[in-house]
């Protein structure tokens, strides 16, 4: 029998799901190797050949889930890059658009990632397109020469190149290249052209450099992971999830490795998708409680919704990535009192060392985690599998320190905590749901992580939301979906040109010329697209920032009602004044395999005990429940607890759970 | 005795009604100047007037909506108002800031009973008046600025007001444009009153309107702690703006005296200039943004923003004076004048707690826009707002470039600007040796030069610390004054005195250059490697 592997390297575990043909599904947790991820991946396939009798021969399929992109950049352990630009623009890496994120601080810090290229190693070159992309001056490839000499005497690792409107005219940016090469030829190069050929100097600077600034690191850690795997014994290409939600090969992702940036978050995202769709959701707010934060995603009409910017270490990185918004709340978030004595929870947080005051590693304050214990929640001898044993005790006396002052009970303070979190939370998703033009009460909440589960029928209330999907492995759920993602391969190109005067044929060109490129990215994973989609960014003239519409036809008329639509649905409104197109896009896809949550682990049949938990409606016996005991069957009515290795779910009053085929637990309004 | 987990709870509450608002505020606009320029904002309010909560993008908009509820409330009685009455006003001598900012405000009616109010800000696009955008710099009398609307009844129990509308419509230049944003404006007031009676449905008014009272009071407590731990004391600080437009020689003071004390912190303004004849006048909300934008930044951030935190100011703006002008002075350019007096506020408490206040930042936005006919056919106009250094402090240089104080704005990128109007960008550069020298260097202004493609341009130039500059601090140099110059196409160069409406023709060349932060601590200090690092960075020229 053939299995196929998910990886996902997180900060702490990592956490491994391996699917064998006939469907059976197993996952473990190993601890990270932070200085060689790739150790823990041979560990893991060692443990999957003692434990579970996985040959690595066996193993037709390996699929990565990486955070090496975004930690090269958290740890500036990137590539001392040069970087060249049109003569008189040198600078605009370092002045960006201006804005400051922190209105209200007097001490300001840059705003633009200046330690991706300082002064020193960026370089003029004498040149110029026009904004029609016509040629107004020349390249001058003498002043190329110096710069690429003076750059690689200064010792830099990699060349980034952005100049202005090379998205019109890639000329210029692919001549540099070949000097490069000339001197040069193992000098990693990175054109603006290529990452992100559209308009705007500043993010397409700031996006190349990024790209070239990681392309040593994530080429170094993907041939020592391909190395590993082959000594390993697996003769089977690597497959990496991008940042949009769709999986590459390893030799792909070293030419675009800027595309790796969130890959874990990406794949957590596309695992809710592929639990919901088998619970028969396809509408779903996915809510990852961890310990410092809380991920909030959308996944409308079975696709999850891709935003064309992300964030990486406070700087706007223009890379299309699954739209995931993080706010500070979660297990280990602070409880405190202010100055006026009120109780605030967050946005501070004991994280995992020393973590809460239950983990007994001396921190001495109040967290979410604490609140749980003391409201019977969460079981202290089988916290995590029984990894931790947690106590109580210490949770009870730490949270006493703000009861006392708030002259409240502990089990009250405790309740407390519990609310002002679920209040922050509920704000948080009611604004990213409101703010994409969605109304939440016609979706179905996800929760994921060690901590969604507990907080979800309080959100779910808050919300007017009526159902709610616990997957099988919440807390694997990043790896399960690496197993579900398509092979995905997006290439885009500036159109710039009022919808008014668009000319079909032309229209079909730029799409065929992209559908090449994209093809040709798939040929080179040895696949081919089982699913080709073209995208057009549209806004209104005058405008700067756009939408993107399907382009189910290449009739103006269309693409225009189209645009209006969307516009209608994220903004609340249209009007019909002229448009115009700004990029093409064309998403190449093929289709994973099999929803990788589809275990079917035995039911053990044993039956739930009784204990004692607090509710905001008083002090209550609950049900407790072992996630493995519950069958098809099984009808559970809150107040009840389940209880799991990777989580707890907490069935408030009103709510009932039940098991659905899929193996996911599925909690429902109480009619 | 309300639990206190409940105004907790209630506080998160309020604090998403009003991101809501503003989530569909933003959203639902039409114009630019609101979806990206975030020129607007929306809130919530106590049956009173106080804010109880308000989100906002740009610190210039905290104080704006307070004098709107005041007035509305003092022509409206409240014992008459109904469901479904939405208010609406923009002229800044009753109430409002300057002529392109309506207020929308709508009563929350809960079972008969006032219990808050909704209230939304939007910057329009244009209000009518002498140049289209409604900002002219070189007006004199505010009836020149645009139409202004006093306290009026836009929707009467759910009934608009058409001879309103139809007089809005015909006075200004893109009426289907300006009342999509005012109708955006209505939505996020109308979300605000639904979701805020769906609270009072949940605890009752009375509860409701005591928990209030108590965030209120409680951030009022925190407020006045954070305050006291100031050195009691009156701090003094004086600064200039260039000049008002009209009159080019003559720069403009603004003089603060911030006294520290028991009943919180009192401004007084005295010695400002009076009130000038160019449009820099600023009523005086503007001066009471600028103080609520010191108090949250010398307090302490987590404090919940509403009006408990500005109860402990309180200001003098003598009559007549550039800070409380009368009619019909006008006041469209006030964004300038409350950039500086934000400056001066917080270099006056500065001098309170040494250490951890930067030196002054350059805190000009300079404003240049191009309106004329573009070769490919029909009208083009843009505007750009260019930012400059910020102060050193004791812990770290000025950082180059960067929006501060009481504004947040965005640049145009060259692309932008090349493929919209037939302008090219010939350079966006650091400013080389504009920070202020110190043990920390103040920030880099910008260079930027424009190149006209066309002949007969309107080209409109707002610049600031032309003639003055941001001043250093412990030792620290001043910064760079900021210079512009047109570079003629004949080869000659006229220097512009910050503030100029010229014509421009093909091939002339305006070149920016915005001013930089200033230093702190004696340069003699500093570190040699960071002197080493700026040479080969080429943000200080070699000795």
């Amino acid at each position: 029998m053939g299995f196929e592997i998910g990886v996902d390297i997180g900060g702490t575990f990592t956490d491994v799901v391996c699917r064998a043909d006939d469907g059976s599904v197993r996952i473990a947790k190993l601890p990270t190797t932070r200085n060689d991820p790739s150790r823990a991946v041979l560990a893991a396939l060692e443990m999957a050949k003692r434990d579970w009798g996985v040959e690595p021969t066996a193993i037709h399929r390996f699929v990565h889930g990486t955070t090496v992109a975004t930690n090269a950049v958290l740890e500036r352990r990137g590539a001392r890059i040069g970087l060249i630009t049109t003569e008189g623009f040198r600078d605009v890496l370092e002045i960006g658009r201006q804005m400051r994120h922190q209105m209200y601080d007097l001490v300001l810090q840059p705003e633009t990632p200046v330690f991706l290229a300082p002064g020193r190693y960026r370089k003029e070159v004498r040149e110029r397109i026009d904004a029609q992309g016509a040629v107004l001056v020349p390249l001058d490839e003498t002043t190329v020469r110096q710069a690429v000499m003076d750059l690689t005497s200064a010792g830099v690792q990699a060349i980034a190149v952005c100049l202005l409107f090379s998205f019109l005219d890639p000329t210029h940016e692919r001549r540099i290249r070949s000097i490069i090469a000339e001197t040069h030829p193992a000098l990693p190069v990175s054109l603006s052209s290529d990452v992100d050929p559209a308009f705007r100097e500043y993010e397409r600077t700031c996006v190349t450099a990024f790209d070239a600034y990681i392309k040593p690191v994530v080429a170094d850690y993907l041939a020592n992971m391909e190395h590993g795997l082959h000594t390993a014994g697996l003769s089977v290409p690597l497959q990496v999830m991008q940042s949009r939600g769709g999986l590459m090969s390893s030799a792909v992702a070293r030419q675009r490795p800027v595309r790796l940036f969130l890959s874990g978050p990406a794949a957590g995202v596309i695992g809710g998708l592929e639990a919901g769709r088998a619970a028969g959701f396809a509408d779903l707010i996915t809510v990852d409680i961890g310990g410092t934060s809380c991920d909030i995603a959308l996944i409308g009409n079975g696709a999850p919704l891709i935003r064309s910017e992300g964030v990486i270490d406070g700087y706007t990185v223009r890379v299309p990535m699954v739209d995931v918004t993080a706010i500070g709340a979660g297990g280990g978030s602070l409880a405190w009192l202010d100055g006026a004595g009120s109780l605030r929870v967050g946005p501070h947080s004991a994280g995992s060392e020393p973590g809460p005051a239950c983990y007994g590693r001396g921190g001495p304050d109040p967290t979410v985690t604490d609140a749980s214990v003391v409201l019977g929640y969460i079981d202290p001898q089988h916290f995590a599998g029984g990894t931790l044993q947690l106590q109580p005790n210490l949770a009870r006396t730490a949270i006493a320190t703000v009861a006392g002052p708030l002259g409240m009970t502990v089990e009250q303070t405790a309740l407390g905590i519990h609310r002002v979190l679920n209040a922050q939370m509920a704000e948080a998703i009611r604004l990213v749901s409101i703010g994409r033009g969605i109304d939440p009460r016609g979706f179905a909440l996800l929760p994921l992580g060690g901590g969604g589960p507990m907080h979800a029928c309080a959100l779910a209330d808050e919300l007017g939301i009526t159902a709610i999907v616990v997957p099988a492995h919440p807390g694997v759920l990043s790896a399960a979906g690496l197993l579900g993602a398509s092979v995905e391969h997006e290439v885009s190109a500036a159109f710039p040109r009022p919808l008014a005067s668009l000319q079909p044929d032309h229209l079909d060109a730029a799409l065929q010329d992209l559908d090449e490129r994209a093809t040709a990215l798939m040929l080179a994973e040895g696949t081919a697209a089982t699913d080709i989609r073209h995208f057009a960014d549209v806004c209104y003239i005058g405008q700067s920032y756009h939408l993107e519409v399907p382009l189910d036809s290449h009739d103006p008329t269309m693409i225009y009602a189209a645009f209006l639509a969307a516009h209608d649905q994220v903004y609340g409104h249209s009007t019909d004044v002229p448009a115009k197109l700004v990029n093409l896009r064309s998403v190449h896809r093929a289709a994973g395999g099999p929803v990788a949550a589809g275990a079917t682990t035995p039911s053990h049949g044993a039956p739930p005990t009784t204990r004692s938990i607090h509710l905001v409606s008083g002090s209550t016996p609950a049900a407790i429940w072992q996630r493995d005991a519950i069958t098809v069957d099984t009808r559970i009515p809150g107040p009840a607890i389940i209880e799991q290795a990777d989580t707890t779910v907490l069935v408030e009053p009103g709510w009932t759970a039940r098991r659905t085929k899929g193996d996911a637990l599925l909690l429902e309004r109480t009619p | 005795m309300i639990d206190p987990i409940t105004i907790e709870v209630t506080r998160h509450k309020l604090e998403g009604i009003a991101n809501e608002m503003q989530s569909t505020l933003l959203r639902s606009s039409f114009s630019p100047i609101v979806k990206e320029g975030l020129d607007a904002s929306a809130g919530l309010f106590t049956a009173d007037g106080q804010t109880l909560a308000q989100a906002c993008a740009i610190p210039i908009h905290l104080a704006t909506l307070i004098p709107v509820l005041r007035k509305i409330i003092e022509t409206f009685p409240p014992d008459r108002m109904h469901p479904g009455d939405t208010f609406l006003l923009n002229d800044p001598y009753t109430g409002g800031t300057h002529l392109p900012d309506i207020a929308i405000v709508q009563p929350i009616i809960h079972r008969g009973v006032l219990i808050a109010f909704s209230a939304a800000m939007t910057h329009h696009q244009d209000m009518g008046g002498m140049s289209a955008g409604s900002v002219p710099t070189n007006a004199t009398e505010i009836y020149q600025e645009g139409l202004r609307l006093p306290p009026l009844k836009f929707r009467d129990a759910g009934t608009i007001n058409e001879t309103l509308v139809a007089i809005i419509r015909q006075n200004v230049r893109i009426p289907d444009t300006v009342m999509g944003d005012i109708n955006a404006q209505v939505a996020a007031c109308s979300i605000g009153a639904r979701r805020l009676s769906e609270l009072a449905d949940r605890h009752g008014h009375n509860a409701l309107t005591a928990i209030f009272a108590e965030l209120l009071d409680r951030s009022e407590t925190m407020t006045r702690k954070a305050l006291a731990r100031i050195p009691a004391g009156t701090y003094r600080y004086t600064d200039f703006l260039d000049n008002d437009g009209i009159d080019l020689d003559r720069p403009i003071r603004i003089e603060v005296a911030v006294t520290i004390g028991p009943n919180g912190i009192h401004i007084d303004f005295t010695g400002t200039s009076p009130q000038v004849r160019g449009p820099l006048n600023c009523v005086p909300s503007g001066s009471l943004a600028a103080a609520c934008f010191a108090i949250r930044a010398l307090t302490d951030p987590a404090i919940p923003t509403n009006a408990g935190c500005f109860r402990p100011i309180s200001l003098h703006l003598p009559v007549g004076s550039l800070v409380n002008p009368q009619e019909p002075a006008p006041v469209n350019a006030r964004t300038s004048t409350i950039k500086r007096i934000t400056g001066a506020i917080i270099g006056a408490v500065a001098q309170a707690i040494p250490g951890r206040v930067p030196a002054a930042s350059a805190g000009e936005m300079a404003l240049v826009a191009f309106g004329g006919r573009h070769p490919r056919g029909g009208a083009f106009v843009t505007g750009d707002l260019i930012a400059s250094g910020s102060g050193a402090s004791a812990i770290s240089d000025g950082v180059d470039v960067i929006e501060t104080d009481a504004t947040n704005c965005m640049n145009l990128p060259a692309e932008a600007i090349e493929m919209e109007t037939p302008i090219r960008l010939n350079r966006v550069a650091l400013r080389p040796d504009s920070g202020g020298p110190g043990t920390h260097r103040g920030g880099l202004g910008t260079i930027r030069e424009y190149e006209v493609l066309v002949d007969d341009v309107t080209f409109t130039h707002r610049g600031e610390r032309h003639f003055s500059a941001a001043r250093g601090m412990a030792g620290g140099g001043d910064g760079a004054r900021a210079h512009s110059a047109i570079h003629r196409r004949d080869g000659s160069i006229e220097t512009i005195p910050s503030k100029t409406v010229t014509r421009l023709m093909r091939g002339d060349r305006i070149v920016l250059q915005t001013a930089g932060g200033a230093g702190y601590g004696d340069p003699a200090d500093r570190d040699p490697a960071a002197t080493a690092a700026d040479i080969a960075d080429g943000k200080i020229s070699p000795p």
